[in-house]
């Protein structure tokens, strides 16, 4: 009886104190979602005082039926995967350096973390100015003392080395949380474990197979999952360093903001909501926050 | 004989581990190295085609550039940045206190489905909401403000914010509490008085992720503002960027001076706090 009568008075009292989060995530995330829903099937004049025309299914005909989409698609999951892969092994294997003592351990370790808390605009100015093809510092490598060309990419105008700009970016960037999250989770291994595996005469791959790996898993999947979703979704880094890789941010953007077609922009949200749905549901139950 | 060998081998393995740290850092810091230096450059030497590693000439004419409103408004996007991202941090850690709170302690239906629904916002992308989020701020007479800004950047940090504050108010022993009801304080009485001043470094790192996603949030400036009184430091030195006549020092010395705030701050937080918690992860 007693039980039933807090939980009442703790209900109440939840209610009022959880009222402004979920009042704000209502209003801005879960009432936009429904509303993307219904732009979506509306075609919205760019003068705002036009009524919005309903036009059934055609957004997403448009965008189904369109080239760019997919091969935005495509570039996106491109993307993901080489800059997940990249960032979440550097991190693990920088973590892996890092794991034992040493002078200017914090130091070191602060240091490493700095592409990660830096913004963006920051460390696009620094990336442009680079890669500048005329006076940046990386063609003057490849080509005046490499001799690796006889004249350095127009890195930014060109999709090929424009999309291995973003990607080497999206490592450097981020491998840093793989690294603070693994090395906080090496720390826990047990030492004895390896010294066991020492004297039955393991390898060096055979103790990180046997040992390292199993106890870095719960780390490693979620790692890689919250990337991976981040990334699909990822805006701000390459459209502020380039304009030649559409990843689908990108796309959505330019569809909406540029091209000012409201409706077909939310229903590429629509398919993107889709898709990240199914992400989560199938991931939901491994990856641990 | 063997020991000297043994010691000698220690020293090598020594001097190699080094060796690969300097490199690592060096790679990882090249960047940052660039950044410091080209703002130090006279803007002839910023553009030669033969670059050179230090200036060889040094100058702070850059730095007195961009406080000089007359040459650069940097001085206003910064205070608009700081602004928005104060307001939008502190906002969304005192709201996520009450959250995490009623998700931490009290015992009441529905309690799971919430948290769950969090956690699910919590790996939303602001880009999917773009559409409906710019008729929604135009609709409430809010386009071209600050504030639309800052509701955006409440929401877009409250469940990580909520997250990061359950988990921290979960190791709070739940004796204390019972203690403090004896003593005859009431709920609202224990949040004050016990859990913030516990949770104190839990929640300075919460402050910290939400200012850094604020203070580098592009998107939602660039669809929001339009007047360039209003803009924030990405928007508006992106813009800049775009201008025939920007000067590399310039750009350099105000990136600098642009990621000097989050970096004290996470240098600070993660001085006090033990495994540092800010490691939410800056969205995309």
């Amino acid at each position: 009886m007693k039980t039933i009568k807090r939980e009442k008075s703790d209900l109440k009292l939840a209610m009022v104190l959880l009222f402004p989060s979920i009042f704000l995530v209502l209003l801005l995330v879960a009432y936009p979602m429904f509303s993307n829903i219904q732009i979506s099937f509306f075609d919205q004049p760019i003068n705002p005082r036009l009524d919005a025309v309903f036009v059934g299914f055609e957004n997403y005909m448009s965008i189904l039926s369109d080239g760019e989409f997919f091969k935005s698609l495509g570039i996106t999951f491109l993307y993901m995967i080489l800059a997940v892969l990249g960032s979440t092994a550097m991190g693990l294997g920088v973590a892996i350096f890092f794991n034992r003592p040493f002078k200017f351990r914090k130091l070191s370790r602060s240091l490493i973390i700095l592409s990660y808390v830096t913004p963006s605009i920051s460390l696009v100015f620094a990336w442009k100015y680079m890669f500048n093809n005329g006076y940046g510092v990386v063609n003057f490598l490849v080509v005046d003392v490499l001799h690796l060309a006889d004249k350095a990419p127009l890195w930014f105008d060109n999709p090929v080395s424009s999309f291995f700009l973003v990607v080497l970016f999206a490592i450097w960037r981020y491998f840093p949380y793989a690294f603070i999250s693994f090395l906080a989770i090496l720390q826990t291994i047990d030492s004895t474990l390896y010294e066991a595996a020492e004297i039955d005469g393991a390898s060096a791959w055979n103790k990180f197979k046997i040992v390292t790996l199993p106890a870095i898993m719960p780390v490693l999947i979620t790692v890689v999952t919250l990337r991976s979703i981040w990334l699909f979704y990822m805006f701000t880094d390459v459209f502020l360093l380039t304009n030649k890789v559409d990843i689908l941010g990108i796309y959505l953007y330019k569809t909406a903001f540029a091209f000012n077609d409201l409706g077909k922009a939310a229903s590429i949200s629509v398919i993107l909501f889709i898709i990240l749905s199914l992400v989560i549901i199938a991931t939901r139950k491994r990856v641990k926050y | 004989m063997a020991m000297a060998s043994s010691k000698k081998n220690r020293a090598l393995k020594k001097a190699g581990f080094y060796t690969g740290l300097i490199a690592l850092l060096t790679v990882t810091l090249f960047p940052f190295f660039i950044m410091l230096m080209t703002s130090f450059k006279s803007t002839k030497e910023a553009v030669s085609t033969n670059p050179t590693l230090f200036p060889k000439e040094w100058t702070f004419k850059h730095f007195v550039d961009i406080f000089n409103p007359d040459i650069f408004p940097f001085i206003s996007y910064f205070k608009n940045s700081l602004v928005v991202s104060l307001t939008a941090s502190g906002l969304a850690v005192l709201i996520a206190i009450f959250g995490a709170y009623a998700l931490s302690r009290l015992k009441f239906m529905g309690r799971t489905t919430i948290n769950a629904s969090f956690y699910t916002v919590y790996m939303f992308s602001g880009i999917l909401l773009v559409v409906p989020l710019f008729k929604i701020i135009s609709g409430l007479g809010l386009y071209d403000t600050k504030t639309a800004l800052i509701i955006t950047m409440i929401v877009q940090t409250l469940p990580t914010a909520i997250f990061m504050l359950k988990s921290y108010f979960d190791t709070i022993p739940d004796d204390l509490e019972e203690a403090a009801m004896i003593d005859g304080l009431n709920r609202i009485q224990i949040i004050f008085y016990i859990i913030i001043p516990l949770s104190l470094s839990g929640i300075i790192s919460v402050f910290v992720y939400s200012f850094m996603v604020a203070w580098n949030d592009y998107l939602f400036a660039s669809i929001f503002l339009s007047d360039s009184l209003n803009f924030t430091l990405p928007i508006g030195l992106n813009t800049l960027f775009s201008t025939p006549d920007y000067v590399w020092g310039r750009m350099m010395a105000a990136s600098l001076i642009t990621a000097l705030p989050v970096v004290i701050m996470y240098s600070i937080s993660d001085y006090f706090i033990k495994g540092g918690a800010t490691e939410g992860g800056v969205k995309g």
